[in-house]
């Protein structure tokens, strides 16, 4: 796997570009209807990490880091931790989340190229993602991710996920969805 | 508007329903509360060099903290007082100086008016500019926790702190002192600003229930205390409040028991070989407090979890809603690599995709907009729990309650709500020092 591709910052090929595609669509409908365990058993890779930084309003020119403040990641998860906060919705005592929240997961712009590491490619992709809860509490996230996916015994899994959230104040009282 | 002594009753145990909904009385708030009490603003580690500043609010008020050329530090608010817009638009940053995008008034990191375009002229030279300054903040600082007021004649802050400080001593004055982690997470509620402040600063009785799926899978420690299956009021812990609003809950020997695997290994072999340091530098007490899990509030709008180390800012934005400002609170001497796993851990816990903030947003929200009905409005809520169980203790400041599921810290909060919003000069508040006098 960490054998280097020649190939690495071209576009993928249009068949690979169509299983890309159709993996992305695939993991947005197994989060869309909560099928929590399918997503982490057969779609994600046991080494991945999963990010999500906060965004910082700063003018363009100042990049100064201060203090220790270099980055807070609102996720910032393994295998382990993703699988901890799917086994807190397996404990039915999630009362935020029953009735459920309907979240609804629109994926587009996708654009694939093979990366540095042989067999490994590099996507990235714009999402929309609408949450419903309740009778009329709706929120609405949008950004991009940027993937890096990985075929497993013939299958498309998810190695990393660094998702830009592009609101500096999180529209929403929790953002306990995976994007 | 109903008088204060029918809006909140019975030494702060029952209040109207109208305080966390009715416009006058939020007005009311930002004007006898929010523009008198000190308010956090920053923390001195944010910003250590020359230039250095963050924006945040104080009420609904913008201002800008900034790190002066000797090494002080200033705030003043964020609006030119030509026109009145914002001259700062980040977060926070390094700079020299504030130009207005409106017509380029240029302020200097100290809120004084430095440069005004066409001064000779359009001005002719006659601009005061001295007395154009931006409106400034009266800045004072605690163990490294800045904060501000706009209220003249407020104690200093050491004073408005009373007791409190005492037992925030306890890791605020650790050797080498506390540093806040940002940026800031920012995050919204639907909720009053009260609803976060009375659930952080003592209700450790949601905890069991509220957090119960947290619990479960999270194990460590705390996780008998799912369900409210285990819990011992002699021995588990104590709840404090201080006359002057604020007040916490402790669980003994709990600081690190949110964190687990590794996280809890490294912090609680941290405060193991440091508690010893805390007990020579200050007592036996604090050593105590040291170790223990702290939800606690410094009134109005500040609250911190001391262990799981999360520290908040309930931003008000009208009656009924809130921002949300989450930062790390961690040990400047603690290695670099045991303060990134509590950052993280605070992140995966209290963070805006925290396992148990998630659980507490519905019910914020919920509590205050339930009371958008006018029937329902007219009512009161209860919380009397422990009440007459509160006692002096001779050795520590304020009132104190045995074990750590009470709501007598709450109760502290809202009496010295009523205080302020009686409009009560500073003389006239309540002190932990007049407290003391009855021992």
């Amino acid at each position: 796997m960490s054998t280097s591709n020649q190939q690495a910052g071209q576009s993928v090929d249009q068949s690979t570009h169509f299983e890309v595609e159709r993996f992305l669509v695939k993991e947005a409908r197994a989060l869309d209807e909560e099928r929590f365990h399918d997503w982490l058993d057969g779609m994600l890779t046991k080494d991945i990490t999963y990010q999500l930084p906060t965004q910082e309003v700063r003018y363009r020119r100042d990049t100064k880091v201060l203090g220790n403040s270099q980055t807070t990641y609102l996720y910032n998860d393994n295998f382990g931790m993703l699988s901890m906060r799917v086994a807190r919705l397996d404990t039915g005592i999630v009362w935020a989340e029953d009735p459920r929240v309907r979240n609804r997961r629109i994926i587009s712009n996708i654009d694939a190229h093979w990366s540095d590491v042989d067999g490994e490619v590099e996507v990235r992709s714009a999402f929309i993602l609408f949450r419903s809860r309740m009778q009329r509490d709706q929120a609405t996230h949008y950004g991009i991710r940027m993937d890096r996916l990985r075929k497993e015994e013939g299958q498309w899994k998810l190695a990393s996920r660094v998702i830009t959230l592009d609101q500096r104040v999180v529209l929403d009282k929790n953002i306990h969805c995976f994007f | 508007m109903k008088p204060i002594n029918k809006l909140v009753q019975q030494e702060g145990a029952i209040q109207d329903r109208a305080i966390f909904w009715d416009e006058d009385i939020y007005q009311k708030e930002m004007e006898e509360i929010f523009a008198r009490c000190w308010l956090f603003l920053t923390h001195e580690s944010i910003i250590p060099d020359e230039g250095d500043y963050q924006a945040t609010t104080m009420g609904e008020d913008s201002v800008v903290v900034a790190r002066q050329k000797d090494g002080s530090i200033k705030a003043f608010v964020n609006s030119c007082t030509h026109r009145g817009n914002a001259v700062c638009f980040s977060d926070g940053g390094n700079a020299k100086a504030f130009t207005c995008p409106y017509h380029g008034w240029v302020f200097g990191m100290d809120g004084s008016l430095v440069d005004v375009p066409l001064e000779e002229q359009a001005y002719h030279n006659e601009i005061d500019k001295n007395a154009l300054h931006l409106k400034k903040v009266r800045v004072e600082s605690y163990k490294g926790f800045v904060f501000g007021t706009f209220d003249e004649d407020a104690p200093s802050l050491k004073d408005y702190l009373g007791g409190m400080a005492w037992y925030m001593d306890s890791f605020m004055d650790a050797p080498g002192g506390c540093e806040l982690i940002g940026p800031p997470m920012k995050s919204i509620l639907d909720c009053n600003w009260k609803n976060p402040t009375e659930n952080f600063i003592g209700d450790g009785y949601h905890v069991g229930w509220a957090h119960a799926s947290a619990l479960e899978i999270a194990g460590g420690p705390l996780a008998a205390a799912k369900g409210n299956a285990v819990y011992d009021a002699e021995t588990s812990g104590l709840q404090v409040t201080v006359p002057e609003g604020h007040g916490f809950g402790i669980i003994w020997e709990a600081a690190a028991a949110l964190h687990a695997g590794p996280v809890y290994d490294a912090y609680q072999k941290w405060l193991d070989e440091r508690s010893p340091l805390i007990r020579e530098k200050m007592d036996e007490h604090r050593e105590k407090f040291y170790r223990g899990h702290w939800d606690a509030a410094i009134f109005p709008n500040c609250s911190f979890l001391y262990g799981t180390n999360t520290f908040k800012m309930w931003q008000p934005r009208g009656p009924h809603s809130i921002e949300v400002f989450t930062w790390t609170l961690v040990e400047k001497e603690m290695p670099q690599e045991l303060k990134q796993m509590i950052h993280a851990d605070n992140m995966l816990t209290f963070g805006t995709a925290g396992i148990l903030e998630s659980d507490d947003g519905e019910n914020m929200e919920q509590c205050t907009q339930s009371n958008r009905g006018y029937s329902t409005r007219q009512g009161t809520l209860y919380i009397g729990m422990g009440q007459g169980h509160e006692y002096l203790d001779p050795e520590l400041p304020g009132l104190v309650s045995k074990g750590w599921i009470n709501e007598a810290p709450q109760r502290g909060m809202y009496r010295r709500w009523a205080e302020f919003m009686e409009g009560k000069p500073w003389s006239e508040l309540s002190t932990t020092a007049q407290l003391e006098q009855k021992k």
